[in-house]
């Protein structure tokens, strides 16, 4: 095969899927990460266990990397961005902001999403109480072996809150959608909890619990086994009284306000379009959709496309994602990509 | 102002006073009536785990509260306060005084199992409302129902012989309810029994009264069935941390 390599922006689930698939069929490619490590925001951000697999980032995404950093047919440019990038389906030019120019035949742009940070919800107490920790947080107490600590003196929590829906479905901070994996992160991350330190008892304040299909088991598990608590409540403030931490809000079951102490509150971050997709669309002259993520072509018809022709996308670079998802997508725009620059060989989409 | 959940002021947290002045300002008088703030303001985590304690109970962990229990069942249709899957949500958040506004009315549960076949997480709230009026009466909150001095009096005469003999469970349920022994229908019963009777039942039964008899080898199976039910009760005891 002739055809010039295709272009795969972006390191993580997305990209090394679509990087380690083209190369199974031959093709070459090139893998443009801006961060100095491949692995994307498991590897980066140090998430603990995965689900659904329950196996460990560094395990599990650790070894996508490792499959793509030592193929023949697969360059890797880390910390290094795109800066320009011009031509059509099959004749593409980029320049790399190292100065470097390569050509490619297609592009896919695997470049996810960026974690809500949680300082823009002021009133629920991050960035003002050490004790507020996220999600995020959580993984890398758990994946360092650190084990769940409050950042504040470095004690066992006896009572945590994990706060749902934090970045997510809130008109008032502009973010309408439902990040889709924090409710089962949750669950998970409070039976991790439980398991680590039985004694500490974990609530969960949720609006719905979105643990969709078979991830219902986490729910499920985290009630029956771990006896997490869930309570109906979308929380209104979180103070200090000086020692513990205050949650209040109103328990919708009982119509009653609840100031209720505690030791630690986690909040379930959301996921945000990535910060750059507002310079990289200008860059790869594709559109994005009204939330800001990169907006899909054909839902059905060619996966992965963009609104540019030779363009494809895939992961949580279009919403919030999974990353057996993500992997996927990044397969299928693979596919899509491949097929594209073979023409000869291919039906033109 | 219209007061929108008026529903959701109680009589009793209504503070009205006499004569009180606070900071100088004189608050006496139905002018300046206090509502008592319904804020709650902890969590009693021991609460679930007594009752789970209790034979029934095991399961209320499990609840997640979509009310198939109370939709199906058959004393909420009568009285709409019988209200189950309220009930294990105050057990499952430790809201202890708002579940002893109900003392009164938890224990009518009929046990007709409508809500255990409901279930979709399996709770068994039947089970859940047996632990909780187990629960009352253990705690001092409720005095024994009638029911359980029955079993009472049965499980004590099984214990003793082996087995029951069913006049000297009703004198003994009799005289642990306070009820009078000759009650109209008692004596008109035994009148008729008498006049019908074959002489040899009559006479096995007054056998019965008078020696008691015991089943054969019963002692050492009524010790470790004794044994067992004390450490039962030890248990429980002690979860609800009774001794």
């Amino acid at each position: 095969m002739n055809s010039k390599p295709i272009l795969v922006v972006g390191g993580g689930p997305a990209g090394l899927a679509a990087a380690h698939a083209l190369a199974s069929v031959g093709q070459r490619s090139i893998v443009v990460e801006k961060e100095n490590r491949l692995g994307g925001a498991p590897i980066l951000s140090g998430y603990a266990k995965l689900v659904p697999s329950g196996e460990w980032a560094r395990d599990a995404i650790g070894g996508m990397v490792s499959r793509v950093e030592g193929n023949p047919l697969v360059e890797v440019r880390k910390g290094c961005r795109i800066e320009e990038f011009s031509g059509g389906p099959g004749d593409f030019t980029a320049r790399l902001s190292d100065g470097s120019t390569v050509e490619a035949g297609a592009a896919i742009l695997c470049t996810g999403f960026t974690h809500f940070d949680s300082v823009n919800k002021p009133e629920w107490g991050f960035g003002t109480f050490p004790d507020v920790v996220t999600t995020t947080q959580v993984e890398q107490m758990i994946s360092t072996g650190k084990g769940i600590r409050c950042p504040s003196d470095g004690r066992k929590p006896q009572r945590v809150a994990i706060l749902l829906c934090v970045g997510s479905r809130d008109r008032q901070i502009g973010r309408e959608w439902c990040s889709k994996i924090c409710c089962t992160v949750s669950c998970n991350i409070a039976m991790e909890i439980r398991e680590e330190l039985p004694d500490c008892h974990v609530y969960i304040y949720y609006m719905d619990i979105r643990t969709y299909g078979l991830n219902e088991t986490y729910y499920w598990r985290s009630q029956e086994e771990f006896k997490v608590k869930y309570i109906k409540a979308r929380i209104a403030e979180v103070t200090s009284d000086g020692q513990k931490l205050i949650v209040k809000g109103e328990d919708t079951l009982v119509k009653r306000p609840i100031t209720i102490p505690f030791d630690m509150v986690v909040h379930a971050i959301g996921m945000d379009p990535n910060v750059d997709n507002k310079t990289l669309a200008p860059i790869f002259g594709v559109g994005l959709q009204e939330h800001g993520h990169i907006a899909k072509g054909s839902a059905y018809g060619a996966l992965g496309e963009t609104s540019r022709a030779g363009v494809f996308v895939a992961g949580a670079a279009t919403g919030p994602e999974t990353i057996d998802d993500s992997i996927a997508q990044g397969k299928a725009a693979a596919m899509a990509a491949f097929a594209l620059v073979n023409q000869k060989t291919a039906v033109a989409a | 102002m219209p007061i929108h959940e008026q529903s959701l002021i109680r009589p009793e947290n209504l503070k009205t006073h006499d004569k009180l002045v606070l900071d100088g300002v004189d608050v006496s008088g139905h002018w300046s009536t206090f509502i008592e703030p319904r804020v709650v303001t902890d969590y009693n985590e021991a609460l679930q785990e007594e009752i789970a304690a209790l034979p029934g109970g095991e399961h209320i962990h499990r609840c997640w509260q979509c009310g198939s229990c109370t939709n199906s069942c058959t004393v909420n249709a009568v009285n709409p306060d019988f209200n189950p899957r309220f009930w294990i949500y105050l057990i499952r958040m430790g809201m202890e005084s708002e579940l002893l506004r109900d003392k009164d009315i938890i224990w009518q549960c009929v046990s007709c199992n409508k809500c255990t076949y409901a279930c979709p997480r399996d709770v068994f709230p039947e089970g859940v409302m047996k632990a909780t009026a187990h629960w009352l009466e253990l705690q001092g909150h409720t005095p024994k129902s009638k029911s359980t001095l029955f079993d009472e009096e049965f499980t004590e005469q099984v214990m003793a012989t082996g087995k029951i003999e069913e006049g000297r469970i009703i004198r003994g349920f009799f005289a642990k309810t306070g009820q009078a022994l000759m009650q109209d229908w008692l004596v008109e019963m035994a009148k008729r029994l008498a006049r019908r009777l074959p002489i040899k039942l009559g006479f096995l039964m007054g056998w019965a009264t008078i020696f008691r008899p015991r089943t054969r080898g019963w002692s050492r199976a009524g010790e470790a069935i004794e044994e067992y039910v004390h450490e039962q009760q030890a248990k429980q005891r002690k979860a609800l941390s009774l001794e």
